[in-house]
């Protein structure tokens, strides 16, 4: 569980690329995916998808991140079961009529489900073969985006699993002193939680602020940056960022003649 | 007799890389004061874990007062077993020391009365009696390590297992901590502590455990144990100065020789050496 979001050391084509063009990939993908609501449109994005975390070899490290997915797709379904009123009825969830389960709403369901997975791939796959100051570097120098607001940015996605880190300690800790958070009462373990999260807040702020000190000490925000080394845009980032955009265009063309969308 | 801690067979790996731990067998009888040393990521902490259920064998078997840890509620354990963390402010989350330390025994279910009574006599025993009614977090990081200390103190755990718990402390407050883990002992709790100081170790310890990559390279009483000089430097470890000098006089002087631990021992054995005489010359 610990890690999730996490920058994932492998040599492979993927983590050779530019970040602007694996960027340029997975806001492609989130462009098609909303594009579309044919499912088998977006099962074939999703392989694609995969393909390229099996190319970065990193699917096998994903493999948490799928598992944890694939319980909101099923949400994601369920949701789409209970609210989408459909014609056709296939069964009913519970025995006496209650609750019918139509051929439209499951289909919506799957649609949402596999269209949501693609997007949330694509861009754990970025965060997964692109290191967090390449990513930075990009987005200031290429993009020209405000520095500020991108190290913030990235700082924030970057603590997620030293915070998860610390959530395990801190349980541990609470539980020693007989806090019943293994309780399998859900009542007694929620209270027991509050126990959990004060602590991590507080280790937080601690954190944050000792970060701020740390880096006015490194002469933040004193003046203009200079960078190390400036991340090269290749024939191959060309090509992905080209057919990335060929794809978008083919894809707004398919939409306005009709395909791959389905009339519910 | 019947042993408090009893692990056979354990190793343990982390998700990633190598074992944490490797076929470690040992048992921890009623009554020991046992320190666990070893340099870095040799296991120390890993070690403890297991003896509280907060990690569970990948292999073996890790048996605590009778019950077996992998199988029991660690809010179940944690009546039997009193485990101070090396970080004490991933639990420290009441608004006065007082309450942070009153936490464990709430848990426990105790009346009111005896909470206070103990609460009380365990921050007296860390020396924070005056701070009682302070926010936790504005001490200093060694006072805060002893509200953890006292917090577990209170609940009166036939075992106690401090991992390095005099770290952020001054000589002084060194010693004091490590004197009431003696007076701990000696009214009858078992205690296991993990620490890098080898004189803390000579001067309080009855019994070593060297931990070196994962592996139990030497168990066995203080004295047994920092006489293996080579041993120990395996996981760089030294023993204390004043047993580093000992060992050299006595191969100068008298081979052979017994292993001194602390600095009053050596002054009793120069005595003894120079025919009880105190500030005679010698020779």
């Amino acid at each position: 569980m610990a890690r999730v979001i996490e920058y994932v050391y492998r040599e492979s084509v993927v983590h050779s690329l530019n970040p602007l063009s694996k960027l340029a990939w997975a806001l492609g993908v989130m462009f098609l995916a909303l594009a579309f609501n044919n499912v088998y449109y977006l099962l074939t994005l999703l392989s694609t998808v995969v393909a390229v975390a099996l190319l970065g070899k990193v699917l096998k490290d994903l493999a948490t991140v799928f598992k944890g997915l694939t319980v909101f797709a099923g949400i994601l379904v369920l949701l789409q079961v209970i609210f989408f009123q459909g014609e056709e009825v296939l069964f009913y969830l519970l025995p006496g009529h209650i609750l019918p389960v139509t051929g439209e709403a499951l289909y919506m369901g799957l649609a949402m489900a596999v269209r949501m997975m693609a997007v949330v791939l694509s861009f754990i796959i970025f965060l997964a073969t692109t290191q967090y100051k390449d990513i930075i570097l990009v987005l200031t120098e290429k993009l020209k985006l405000p520095y500020d607001y991108v190290f913030m940015f990235m700082t924030a996605l970057r603590f997620v699993p030293t915070f998860m880190a610390e959530a395990v300690q801190v349980r541990y800790a609470q539980q020693v002193r007989g806090c019943p958070v293994d309780s399998g009462n859900p009542l007694q373990k929620i209270k027991a939680y509050a126990t959990v999260a004060l602590p991590l807040v507080l280790i937080s702020l601690k954190k944050a602020e000792r970060l701020a000190i740390a880096m006015e000490t490194r002469g933040y925000g004193s003046g203009i940056r200079t960078y190390y080394k400036e991340p090269a845009i290749t024939k191959l980032d060309m090509m992905v960022i080209l057919s990335t955009l060929i794809f978008i265009v083919l894809a707004l063309f398919l939409r306005m003649q009709g395909y791959g969308v389905v009339q519910l | 007799m019947q042993p408090l801690i009893d692990i056979k067979g354990l190793s343990y790996s982390y998700e990633q890389g190598q074992p944490a731990l490797q076929d470690i067998n040992l048992t921890i009888y009623p009554g020991e004061l046992v320190a666990l040393v070893g340099q870095n990521g040799a296991g120390k902490t890993t070690l403890v874990k297991h003896c509280i259920g907060l990690l569970r064998p990948q292999t073996g078997r890790v048996t605590v007062c009778g019950q077996d840890a992998a199988k029991t509620r660690i809010s179940h354990l944690a009546r039997q077993v009193g485990f101070v963390f090396q970080n004490p402010d991933h639990q420290i989350f009441h608004d006065t020391v007082q309450k942070e330390v009153a936490f464990g025994l709430q848990n426990l279910g105790l009346p009111r009365d005896e909470i206070e009574k103990r609460v009380a006599a365990a921050l007296r025993d860390v020396g924070l009696q005056h701070l009682a009614q302070v926010y936790p977090h504005r001490l200093s990081r060694g006072q805060r390590q002893r509200v953890a200390l006292a917090s577990v103190l209170a609940m009166q755990t036939r075992i106690i297992i401090l991992d390095e718990p005099t770290t952020g402390q001054d000589s002084l407050e060194r010693l004091q901590i490590m004197e009431l883990v003696r007076d701990l002992n000696r009214e009858g709790h078992t205690i296991l502590f993990i620490t890098h100081d080898m004189t803390l170790v000579a001067r309080y310890a009855r019994r070593v455990i060297v931990l070196c990559q994962g592996r139990v390279i030497a168990d066995g009483s203080t004295r047994d144990v920092l006489s293996q000089t080579q041993l120990l430097a395996q996981t760089l470890l030294e023993p204390p100065q004043i047993t580093l000098l000992a060992n050299r006089l006595n191969g100068l002087l008298t081979p052979g020789s017994e292993v001194i631990l602390t600095v009053d021992e050596m002054v009793e054995h120069l005595h003894k050496v120079n025919g009880g005489s105190i500030d005679g010359p010698c020779d």
